[in-house]
């Protein structure tokens, strides 16, 4: 029986708190979820009805988590959804031409009023001494992925890579999407829509690789993203100075690991729970810190938003300057990285950090024929050896481009760096590990585990596949009861639902 | 079908010997010619044909046999 204290309790639970979003990993999360596939399965045959159940879901799954911000969402999908419309009905190149335009003013317009409005009072007072007041704004929670998923669709109906849809419900399912809304995958509306009127059918396999991907995630975010974060990460970047630079640098792998398994665990969720519902959502990450060069991490790292910036951005830059030749890669590279740096966030330190990636990149490109060159005149071009000194340099780059990413003052970035190179004292180590054995073995469980070849994963899913459904239920069980000895007090959200 | 002119010139750009380009082989497949490489083999073409194309017209292409037809289109008009 509910009395009246307790109804008000769960009435209070399932209304917007911006600082409790339904993040995959909560506990209230995981309940809705049951039930709503229970009820999206029961509506297999009534495509109708179970459409409009999802979209229903997802609104009330952002509502959750932004309010009445969710009109945005909403306002976003009418948008596009008819200049998608009007441009695919236009003969006049001009005319489709000028939606096009117009319709990229409204997205980025938007997006750009929530996102970097008061990054541009603070530059104006900077410049003029001026004293504009911040305004009072609340960023809508995944604005920048849910605005680019949209902005896909018109470039891909403008491009004549895809029919537009004729169904508003649709194309409300392709943006409102809760798996992804928040954090990705930035799905490709070509690939996703077509998904959409067909009956959902899980096979085996389908079964064993999304409760695989679940289990992954949970534990990277949880067990090591959140774990490392908490009880050392953050301690050192807080005050790097009361640590040696031998901890200062483990700090800098550690937050590599951390955003790794925080943002492809975020990811790893999403497909997994998309997965169950039926829909197939694209890769996100592939081994990232495998890669062989920047170019290489790129093809690996966040590749939703890589591909979205190679196709949508990139390329039309690159064939625009084609005359230019190398230039044209050269400054399409830059302008690309650059606002691939604005897109995580309104701040010199992303601002920097996509600066610093375009440098690399346009770096390797003019360097990359003498490379070649001398590789093949020492006889080590493809050897095993060249291949670990390039993941060694490759990943170390990486590494401290997200040293500029997490810290925002670029004087608490000098002093992580001044520890390092003036007051390393490696001989710490075994007091480290004695210390630390639970952030040590975590940190190198986690790139172990990352370094391993293709086939472990491949395996483990098999046998995930293999197990008998009580097996699975089991399993499950017990990854939850693991991650929740390790789940601290107060929720971590997810480092890139701030993009 | 890809024609022996197209198939010479993006093998000279790209370095190779050879390689068996079918209508719907993707960039991608064929070695050396990614996102970076794929400004020159562009321009290679359209020097050797002597055709100009819109940026649109190559953001569309898919395949090698969408660049085949784009180029013949030029070349007919």
């Amino acid at each position: 029986m509910f009395d009246n204290f307790q109804l008000s309790r769960i009435t209070d639970l399932l209304q917007f708190n911006p600082d409790s979003p339904l993040i995959f990993s909560t506990g209230l999360f995981i309940f809705l979820f049951f039930g709503f596939l229970l009820i999206y399965n029961l509506l297999t045959k009534y495509k109708n009805a179970r459409l409009y159940f999802l979209i229903f879901f997802s609104v009330y799954f952002y509502y959750k988590s932004a309010g009445y911000l969710a009109s945005i969402l909403i306002l976003s999908a009418v948008i596009n959804f008819y200049f998608g419309k009007l441009i695919s009905t236009s003969t006049k190149p001009g005319i489709r031409r000028l939606f096009l335009i117009v319709s990229i003013i409204a997205n980025l317009g938007i997006l750009s009023y929530f996102k970097y409005t008061n990054f541009i009072i603070e530059i104006i007072n900077g410049i003029q001494s001026a004293q504009i007041t911040p305004l009072d704004i609340f960023l809508p929670i995944g604005i920048s992925f849910y605005t680019f998923k949209s902005m896909s669709y018109i470039f891909d109906v403008y491009m004549e890579m895809m029919e537009p849809t004729k169904s508003f419900r649709d194309f409300c399912v392709f943006v409102f999407f809760f798996p992804n809304i928040l954090a990705g995958p930035i799905d490709r509306a070509s690939e996703f829509i077509p998904q959409i009127n067909k009956e959902p059918f899980l096979t085996k396999e389908d079964l064993g690789k999304a409760l695989f991907l679940i289990i992954l995630g949970l534990i990277k975010k949880i067990v090591i993203a959140d774990y490392i974060s908490l009880n050392f990460v953050d301690r050192v970047f807080d005050f790097p100075l009361r640590y040696t630079g031998f901890e200062n640098l483990v700090a800098i792998y550690g937050y590599t690991l951390q955003i790794y398994c925080d943002f492809s665990g975020y990811s790893d969720m999403a497909i997994g729970i998309a997965l169950l519902m039926g829909f197939k959502l694209m890769d996100n990450f592939n081994s990232p810190f495998k890669a062989v060069s920047i170019a290489d991490f790129w093809r690996r790292w966040h590749i939703s938003l890589s591909s979205w910036l190679l196709d949508y951005l990139f390329k039309p830059l690159q064939m625009k300057f084609r005359n230019l030749r190398q230039f044209s890669n050269v400054i399409g590279l830059f302008v690309t990285f650059l606002l691939c740096g604005l897109w995580h966030g309104a701040g010199w330190n992303f601002i920097f950090w996509g600066a610093l990636h375009g440098i690399f990149m346009s770096f390797s490109l003019m360097i990359k024929k003498p490379k070649e060159f001398v590789q093949k005149k020492l006889h080590i071009h493809n050897t095993v050896g060249l291949k670990f000194l390039q993941r060694f340099i490759t990943f170390n780059l990486v590494a401290f481009s997200f040293l500029i990413f997490r810290l925002r003052s670029f004087d608490t970035i000098y002093e992580v760096i001044d520890q390092i190179f003036s007051f390393f004292h490696g001989e710490i180590l075994m007091q480290f590990l004695e210390k630390m054995p639970l952030i040590s073995g975590l940190l190198i469980l986690g790139y172990l585990f990352h370094f391993m070849p293709d086939k472990v994963e491949i395996y483990i899913k098999k046998f995930i596949t293999s197990l008998p459904l009580v097996g699975k239920a089991i399993l499950l069980a017990l990854v939850i009861w693991i991650v929740a000895q390790f789940k601290s007090a107060d929720m971590q959200p997810f480092i890139y639902f701030q993009f | 079908m890809i024609s022996d002119k197209l198939r010479k010139v993006i093998l000279s750009e790209l370095d190779l010997d050879d390689f068996d380009f079918q209508d719907e082989t993707k960039a991608t497949e064929v070695p050396g010619w990614d996102s970076l490489n794929h400004v020159n083999i562009i321009i290679a073409v359209e020097k050797h044909f002597g055709i100009k194309f819109k940026s649109l017209e190559i953001l569309r292409l898919k395949n090698v046999g969408d660049l085949q037809n784009l180029v013949d289109s030029k070349l007919n008009k």
